[in-house]
């Protein structure tokens, strides 16, 4: 099942008088369980799909259907209730919020409609990611690859359809960097959740089913895996 | 736990723990506010009911006068039994007559000064020394005169020649008054040669039959000229005390000012932590924060760090109120007076008030910035 349908996405910025296309004219579709990798050079327009397909910001020009529905001229206010729904963001520098535990910070999506059972449940996305020891730290009590753990069980707290993580790998050394992402393939193919990983990092492409290529705004070569 | 209930309150805690003196500054703004219009305010209430303490009970006398403007000089035995008709059964009409007259004092040279004249004088006054009744003859002196000339019952002064024998020394009476005695000789108004009167006093047993006397009395001699004067002592007490509602109203006034610095360093204050939060906020709007939440953790920030210094406000205007009450009116404990719960109570709401107008222009500004904006760092 197509999760995401984007067609002739085009991002137009204007500078100075000068037109930057970020993206000129891309098709992308992504079905359910598909763990996608999106690479290319710095500026190529990885980040701007992104945030296009996780309805956070809205292209110049083509459509993106969500689930069979069209949700390009969608409102502020319905673009967030559907980004709540149906999508989770892993961001590159985690943003966790500094304030409060692990778990809290894994509730925060949730936390407004006070549900009692979002506790529980954020603390068994925890512990399936292995921090049930580290529930109640703060996120400065935690290491690089445990705070990257956290945000990854922020972005699975409210059952998203798309998980979409910008450089999830990053910062982290290539042992925690597979742990991650071994939770990706995980979450991709036992909960079906379609994944999309901006990165700079060759050892996510031992992971992923196929891996966009991205040069200034345009998909290059597109490569399928062999799993 | 709170958090479950109010999960903004949770985050707005958090946030503010975060910056503990920064937030602790800000809220303190509030504090001394609440306390400045709070104390300000208790301070004037203090200043009122000292002054109304002193005034005593006037509220249910008047005087009646008659209106030299119209050429009337003194008042007749006739306005006297329309006064006394007009008056209720209860109250107390004395008439009294003046006359300027040399005396002196322990032989010194003689000074003109004014003697009064009254009936019945055991009726108005009660003695400090020595006996008011019977009174027919010798001389009633208030407190000051007496102190002046070493006077007391028994001693003599010099009334125009004639050796006078003072009877009592008055007792002091209320300072505002017409029928103080405190400066003044009271002589048998039998010994006065002219028929009218210079003034009648008028005192009832409530300060609204008071008012309905003086205006049957004007009705009935106002009706064709403009007779008498009548001055009711209730009337200029409400007068008084207008004044120092607009005292009080100008003081809280002023108090106010240092609520708006607090406010000022609240939005400075909510404004840094929305710069540094901008990647925070733009978080929460991406995972699904719509503008009103935002807005509404914001504020509840804001609304946290009114609660905060409007309380502590509150407690140390209370123990301002006690040391004010204490000094001015002789009772810490009159600080429990409703006037002073009003005033306690309008520091405290002005003050979170102050706090959430102040937040919110911050929270809108943060609830505002688009997330893409927001998380480009
Ligand atoms: N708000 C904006 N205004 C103008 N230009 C923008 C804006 N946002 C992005 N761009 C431009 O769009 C292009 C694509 O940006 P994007 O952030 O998608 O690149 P990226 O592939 O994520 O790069 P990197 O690997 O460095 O993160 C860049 O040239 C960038 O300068
Ligand atoms: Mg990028």
């Amino acid at each position: 099942m197509t999760v995401i349908d984007a067609q002739g996405l085009v991002k137009r910025y204007r500078t100075g008088g000068q037109t930057l296309y970020a993206l000129a004219g891309i098709d992308f579709a992504l079905e359910a369980g598909e763990f996608v990798s999106i690479m290319g050079p710095s500026g190529s327009g990885k980040t701007t799909l992104l945030n296009i397909l996780g309805l956070l910001d809205t292209p110049t020009e083509g459509t993106v259907l969500l689930e069979g529905q069209d949700v390009t001229g969608l409102g502020d206010s319905k673009r967030t209730a559907l980004r709540k729904r149906t999508i989770g963001f892993v961001f590159q520098h985690f943003y966790l919020l500094p304030t409060l535990t692990a778990v809290e910070n894994v509730e925060v999506p949730l936390l407004l409609d006070s549900d009692p059972k979002v506790t529980k449940r954020a603390r068994r996305l925890l512990e399936r990611l292995g921090l049930g020891d580290r529930l109640d730290h703060k996120p400065d009590e935690l290491s690089g690859g445990q705070k990257q753990r956290v945000a990854i069980a922020r972005s699975l707290i409210n059952s998203p359809k798309v998980v979409l993580a910008d450089e999830p790998t990053g910062n982290l050394d290539s042992e925690t960097g597979r742990q991650i992402l071994d939770e990706f393939r995980r979450i991709a193919d036992e909960d079906d959740v379609a994944i999309v990983a901006v990165t700079h990092d060759d050892l996510v492409n031992e992971y992923v089913d196929r891996t966009v290529h991205l040069v200034d705004g345009t998909i290059g070569r597109e490569r399928k895996n062999g799993r | 736990m709170a958090g479950r209930f109010f999960p903004a309150a949770l985050m707005a805690r958090r946030n503010l723990t975060r910056t503990k003196m920064r937030s602790l500054l800000a809220s303190l703004g509030i504090v001394i506010g609440v306390v400045a219009i709070a104390s300000l305010g208790m301070f004037g209430v203090a200043l009122q009911y000292s002054f109304t303490q002193n005034l005593g009970n006037v509220g249910n006398q008047l005087t009646v006068y008659p209106n030299s403007g119209e050429n009337i000089t003194e008042l007749t035995e006739r306005d006297i039994r329309t006064i006394r008709r007009e008056a209720s059964p209860t109250a107390t009409v004395s008439p009294v007559k003046t006359r300027t007259e040399p005396v002196s004092y322990n032989r010194e040279d003689a000074v003109r000064e004014q003697i009064y004249g009254v009936e019945d004088p055991a009726a108005l006054y009660e003695a400090k020394e020595g006996r008011v009744s019977p009174f027919r003859s010798g001389a009633l002196v208030g407190s000051n005169v007496a102190e002046e000339h070493d006077l007391h019952p028994g001693s003599q002064i010099t009334v125009n020649g004639t050796s006078v024998r003072i009877r009592a020394v008055l007792e002091e009476g209320d300072p505002f008054s017409s029928t103080n005695p405190d400066n003044r000789i009271i002589m048998p108004a039998t010994s006065f040669s002219q028929r009218g009167y210079s003034e009648v006093y008028v005192i009832e047993s409530t300060g609204t039959r008071a008012n309905e006397t003086a205006m049957g009395i004007r009705d009935a001699l106002n009706d064709r000229e403009e007779r008498v004067f009548v001055q009711e002592l209730g009337s200029l007490v409400d007068t008084i005390e207008e004044q120092f509602q607009i005292i009080n109203t100008v003081l809280a006034g002023i108090a106010s000012i240092s609520l708006l610095v607090a406010g000022i360093s609240i939005l400075n204050v909510m404004l840094m932590s929305t710069v540094e939060r901008r990647e925070e906020i733009g978080v929460l709007r991406a995972v699904g924060y719509q503008k009103r939440d935002v807005l509404k953790v914001m504020l509840m920030e804001a609304t946290l760090l009114g609660f905060l210094g409007g309380i502590a406000g509150v407690i140390l205007s209370v123990g301002a109120g006690l040391a004010i009450n204490h000094y001015a009116v002789g009772d810490a404990m009159a600080v429990f007076r409703l006037p002073n719960a009003w005033y306690v109570g309008a520091a405290f709401t002005f003050g979170v008030l102050t706090a959430i107008v102040s937040g919110l222009y911050p929270a809108w500004k943060a609830a505002s910035e688009e997330p893409v904006d927001a998380l480009r760092g």
